[in-house]
């Protein structure tokens, strides 16, 4: 009687050590993925950009350089379509704008350019202030530039100083990645003129005061159409000039951006194209262009 | 019976001692350059590994924003056009070092490794060999396979098809320590 007791205690034991043996092999087969999501650490998760590129079209984008990367910008905006075959289109006057955009410093942008247009010298500063992620609604950047136009001459000003042939913007371009494919900005800008044609501008006002629009709408993962205005609060109804309207698509092909687009204004540089649009979209005055982005 | 349970008992006891290697910083390497064009290569040197000396299995995972590129548009044209690294943050791999016996370390050093690798969430069987050395308290774990971009459903347009090349080299290395 005593023996089976004890044989039946066994059976216990046994019974016991099958059921720990299965449970801890379970654990090891089905567990070790939780076991190394355990030990992983999380990365931050991975942010849609809300540009492709530096511009929208005309407008600066909140897209920055990163750091180390050497992005090359040339930009053409032809002359009116409606001069038709005269021009070819405006083929045959072409404004050139070369540039040259690097970052030493994540988030902060530096970069120079020459446009043939007045013959203008331009250097410009972009600083990210804030980043769009899960934590902060907005992508917000400061962008800041100064102009030189080269083209004005003292034999014909004798007046002439070099404060003169200056031109500056400051812009905060604040733009929200509101889904995968919609992008919006809006771009508060201060323009500085310091030289007026009164004939051009009817009443002069050195200082202006902008409110920049501007939109990407991603038609597949290459490709976007953009679209980007300016709505000058200071502009003189006797002015010559218009408030800038750009159209246009972006064309990714891995290190490069093709922009090809419809403008109204014909300078690429902001105090240019916020103020001097010379074009008119209502009677078809407008110009083709297009910006290639290579990056190195 | 007595030594029935005592044997029993001594391998739950193995078992539940089963030792588990680890990092956190194991490099996940791939090249998908073609010659005469960029290089088209990064690294991600965080990648998590886990195996289990007892039975040889072996899991990593790792995440697409940690690859390292050299051009910083490239990698973020690797996050947002190929990966789409917003909807699948990550890639893992789940597998087995064949006949793996920790006490033959020393000996054998080559070890048929297979397993399910998932990218993108399609899955894929992967078969390949594996260097497994003892160094000091280290597990190196090292090896090379390829992939081609279409076994995840990548899809390469036709503009850049000629710079990407059509089988991609993945080489990992891995130092693991015990987990204690």
């Amino acid at each position: 009687m005593y023996y089976s007791k004890v044989k039946n205690r066994n059976r216990n034991y046994f019974l016991l050590a099958c059921a720990l043996l299965s449970v801890v092999s379970l654990k090891a087969q089905d567990d070790l993925m939780d076991e190394l999501d355990d030990i992983s650490e999380a990365k931050p998760s991975f942010e849609l950009p809300a540009f492709k590129a530096m511009k929208i079209g005309n407008l600066q984008s909140t897209k920055i350089a990163a750091k180390g990367d050497l992005y090359l910008y040339v930009s053409h905006r032809f002359g009116s379509v409606k001069d038709g075959f005269e021009t070819f289109f405006g083929l045959d006057n072409a404004n050139t704008n070369i540039q040259l955009v690097y970052s030493f410093w994540d988030g902060i942008q530096l970069s120079a350019s020459r446009e043939s247009l007045n013959q203008t010298y331009a250097s410009a500063i972009k600083v990210r202030l804030a980043k769009q992620s899960k934590t902060f609604p907005l992508n917000i950047v400061f962008y800041g530039t100064a102009n030189v136009n080269a083209e004005l001459e003292k034999d014909r000003m004798p007046d002439l100083q070099f404060g003169d042939r200056m031109s500056y913007a400051a812009q905060f371009l604040v733009s929200k990645r509101i889904s995968d494919k919609f992008s919006f900005l809006m771009a508060p800008s201060y323009v500085r003129q310091n030289l007026q044609d009164l004939n051009e501008v009817g009443v002069a006002n050195h200082n202006q005061f902008l409110m920049g629009f501007g939109g990407r709408m991603k038609v597949s993962k290459r490709v976007s159409i953009n679209m980007d205005y300016a709505y000058n609060f200071n502009r003189n109804t006797n002015s010559f000039y218009n408030n800038p309207l750009t159209i246009g698509m972006d064309l990714e092909t891995g290190g490069h951006v093709f922009q090809l687009l419809f403008s109204n204004a014909q300078s690429t540089n902001e105090p240019g194209f916020l103020s001097n649009a010379e074009g008119d979209w209502s009677n078809g005055i407008i110009f083709f262009g297009f910006n290639v982005v290579r990056v190195f | 019976m007595k030594k029935i349970l005592f044997f029993l008992l001594f391998s739950v006891t193995i078992s539940g001692f089963s030792q588990t290697y680890f990092t956190r910083t194991g490099t996940t390497n791939f090249k998908a350059s073609v010659t005469a064009f960029e290089p088209v290569e990064a690294t991600n040197k965080s990648t998590t590994v886990i195996l289990k000396t007892a039975t040889g299995d072996l899991a990593a995972q790792l995440f697409m924003t940690a690859f390292q590129f050299r051009v910083a548009l490239m990698q973020e044209h690797f996050n947002e056009n190929y990966m789409d690294s917003n909807t699948h943050p990550k890639a893992v791999f789940r597998g087995k070092l064949a006949d793996f016996n920790f006490l033959e370390l020393g000996i054998k050093k080559e070890y048929n490794l297979f397993g399910t690798l998932t990218v993108k969430g399609v899955k894929k069987e992967i078969n390949t060999t594996a260097r497994v050395t003892l160094e000091g308290d280290k597990i190196i774990v090292s090896s090379k396979f390829t992939v081609a971009p279409q076994d995840f459903d990548i899809d390469i347009p036709n503009i850049v098809r000629k710079k990407i090349a059509e089988n991609i080299h993945i080489t990992l290395n891995y130092e693991l320590v015990e987990k204690k």
